[in-house]
């Protein structure tokens, strides 16, 4: 059966087909002929962000949410430059994204005619595909490509850019046929013969460690990094993006490492035998200096993409598969044990936090008094900076995936738009996107896309007027200067209530559990400002390039200026 | 550019966006380059990039495995330098008045240089071989006055003696 369509029509169709709900979008245009399409599928719910950066940042976090595609769309040119951030974002914390952008049409194409970039180009080194849809009859089959492209192996962002002559374009539509295999994108032969000897080092080990990341999460192996961990009695580590893939609460649980790792998580690294990580790459914010990582230890490192094994550290055994299955065959294959004198000297490592707070308004109180009024099942959503190395830290993160946040990028700006997308994914749990003052002001243009969407989603700013993580690395490595960091924030009470959303500031710790509680009861949208202490810093802190066995404990004396 | 160490073969999807993909993989790591070359392969529908470029075993590997997940590539193998045969072709345009023709048939004949095509007082010659060797000829050419180069790129394929033994790179490495 076939029917004749526009492009636009096959395109909305093929969405629909392939299970989309949201498109997180904005029109302009190059895109005209598909949003006048769009109002014959009701099955596709459009949310009309400010900017399309929110489009992209909002999709990445529907697609982490719901491990399903998520999609953004924009127009040529501005709408499609736009999206950069977001796509690079998805490309770095492998998020499977898709972005749809309009193109001027074929015969304009490299004419500089209005509105005219080169997306494919610009997107080519951040996604892991992208196509230029050069006739309508091509169209279904890319977009069915490009989604199984974004999902398959290590997901990740695609963009298909579609010239507005091929929007108006009719063709006969063909549904998809049955059991159409993706296109596979990474040959590389599994490495996946290292079972055995990865066995036989963690039976042999004397003080080893289970290092786990986003592939956790991804590869939905929650029970099974349990179920292994507790058959061995090794502590477990979760890196920034493996946070909430292992109870935060288990008593195997260690907590971050890294460049913000507290001292005993990077002590045991540092004096472990042999690291087992599952779903990371050894990222430089984990390592610090590699030569100088783990020098006793040998690594088994498993991950979905062969690319990443040996790529940044050194590795005995190296299997390239998805976390759960190569999990499952590591558990049938380790003996029972038992690591008592390693968690007794890991014990030894660590202290107690003893941090003097103004008013005792500190990240351990708000991530306590947040955890006790959203319970288990609340999402966090960080931006980046110090609020992001403090929740990671102290949010007694229970839900599976509980926790996102941009990892690799480090993009500011994240968590309020990628929080809506959150939210349509998870619409019955509380999701709270949490930023600094410096983020939050990137992208609360998204408060009226809240408002207009009805997206109940709630926004806490950490506001100690600076951009908090570069004054602290001014503090220790710039002699103090504080250069272009001071940030002027509007009166947060009064912007929630320029868009007609309930508002609070809080400025002493004894109103925190009250105002909380009630901005989490808000049927809709709801924002949070918290006064924090000007010139707190994140401890400890390892340094850039430096060694894990280093760690900044205090601020560096003042500096002389 | 100092000598190349080794030879990239990738076997790529016969269109200019898998080109480009890959010559973005190799571009990002921001390594020495050589040479570039890309031609149609044995099967139909898929072409062949060769980059010769200077990098360490590990290196190379590292690339290797980022162009075998890249979307349109086929195959990506690393040969050192050493385990290939490579060759390139070079058009030379040379100022060739009658009075230099014996002189410069007679270089040509001792690079078995050809040549395609000959004006009144210019002639093309080819030349094929190793890049040293193409080197070679174009310097014995200067002193009739170049006009043009232009060089194919090198290609290479694996040589027939067995390869001399694998890098032992950090990933496949198992104890």
């Amino acid at each position: 059966m076939s029917e004749t369509l526009s492009g636009a029509q096959i395109l909305c169709r093929t969405l629909v087909e392939e299970g989309v709900q949201y498109l997180f979008g904005y029109p302009g245009g190059a895109i005209m002929p598909f949003y006048h399409a769009l109002g014959d599928f009701p099955e596709l719910r459009h949310i009309l962000v400010r900017h399309e950066q929110a489009a992209a940042h909002a999709a990445d976090g529907y697609a982490r949410a719901s491990g399903r595609v998520g999609v953004c769309v924009a127009t040529s040119g501005p709408g499609a430059t736009n999206l950069v951030t977001g796509l690079a974002t998805a490309h770095m914390d492998s998020s499977p994204v898709l972005a749809i952008t309009g193109q001027v049409s074929r015969p304009m194409i490299g004419r500089d005619a209005f509105q005219e970039t080169d997306v494919i180009g610009i997107t080519l080194p951040i996604t892991k595909a992208n196509w230029l849809v050069q006739d309508v009859s091509e169209l279904a089959d890319t977009v069915r490509e490009a989604v199984a492209v974004a999902l398959d192996g290590r997901p990740g962002p695609v963009l298909v850019d579609v010239p507005k002559d091929v929007q108006n374009q009719k063709a006969e539509y063909r549904p998809k046929a049955a059991a159409r295999q993706p296109r596979p994108t990474s040959h590389a032969p599994l490495l996946a013969d290292g079972i055995a000897e990865a066995a036989r080092l963690i039976a042999a080990a004397q003080c080893p460690l289970l290092m786990v990341g986003h592939g956790v999460i991804l590869a939905d192996a929650y029970a099974e990094i349990r179920a292994l961990a507790e058959r061995t009695g090794i502590p477990v580590i979760t890196t920034l993006l493996g946070i909430s893939a292992f109870p935060e609460c288990h008593p195997l649980h260690l907590g971050m490492p890294g460049m913000h790792g507290e001292v005993h998580v990077n002590r045991a690294i540092q004096h472990a035998d042999l690291i087992v990580g599952i779903g990371l790459r050894f990222d430089d914010r984990v390592t610090g200096n590699t030569a100088a990582f783990a020098p006793r230890a040998r690594i088994v490192h498993v991950d979905r993409d062969p690319a990443e094994i040996g790529k940044n550290v050194k590795v005995a055994v190296g299997i390239a598969g998805d976390a759960r299955e190569v999990t499952r065959r590591l558990i049938e294959a380790v003996a029972p044990r038992r690591c008592d004198a390693w968690w007794e000297e890991i014990r030894r490592y660590m202290r107690v936090r003893d941090e003097a707070w103004r008013d005792g308004l500190s990240p351990e109180a708000i991530c306590r008094a947040l955890f006790a009024v959203t319970g288990e099942h609340c999402t966090i959503v960080t931006d980046v900076g110090q609020h992001q190395m403090w929740v990671a830290k102290l949010f007694p993160y229970r839900r599976p995936n509980g926790h996102v946040t941009s990892g690799g990028l480090g993009a500011m700006g994240f968590a309020v738009p990628a929080a809506m997308g959150v939210h349509l994914a998870r619409p019955d749990e509380p999701v709270w996107a949490i930023s600094g003052d410096g983020g939050f002001q990137m992208n609360m243009a998204e408060i009226a896309t809240m408002v207009q969407e009805g997206l109940a989603v709630k926004m806490a700013v950490f506001n100690n007027g600076y951009l908090g993580m570069v004054r602290q690395w001014q503090q220790f490595f710039h002699g103090k200067r504080y250069s272009c960091t001071p940030i002027w924030s509007p009166d947060y009470v009064k912007l929630a209530a320029a868009y007609g959303i309930p508002g609070w500031r809080v400025e002493r710790v004894d109103e925190l559990g009250d105002v909380l509680a009630r901005a989490n009861a808000e049927r809709g949208p709801a924002l949070v400002e918290l006064v924090i202490e000007q010139e707190a810093n994140v401890f400890p802190m390892i340094p850039p390039g430096g060694s894990l066995s280093e760690p900044i404990e205090t601020a560096p004396a003042a500096a002389a200026t | 550019m100092a000598e190349p160490t080794h030879a990239l073969s990738v076997l790529l999807d016969d269109d200019v966006f898998a080109l480009n993909r890959a010559v973005g993989v190799v571009r990002r790591r921001n390594l020495p380059i050589a040479s570039i070359a890309v031609g149609p392969s044995h099967i139909p529908g898929a072409s062949r990039l060769t980059v010769m470029m200077q990098t360490d075993d590990a290196g190379a590997d590292r690339m290797v495995k980022q162009l075998q997940k890249t979307y349109g590539v086929r195959e990506a193998e690393l040969l050192r330098a050493a385990d290939a045969v490579t060759r390139e072709v070079a058009l030379v345009r040379v100022h060739a008045p009658a009075a230099v023709h014996q002189e410069l048939t007679e270089v040509a004949e001792l690079f078995k240089a050809e040549l395609v095509d000959e004006g009144p007082d210019v002639f093309v010659l080819q030349v094929a071989g190793a890049a040293w060797f193409i080197l070679s000829f174009v310097r014995a050419l200067e002193r009739f006055g170049i006009i043009e180069v232009a060089r194919s790129g090198i290609v290479a394929v694996r040589s027939a003696a067995p390869p001399s033994p694998p890098s032992t790179s950090a990933a496949e490495t198992v104890l």
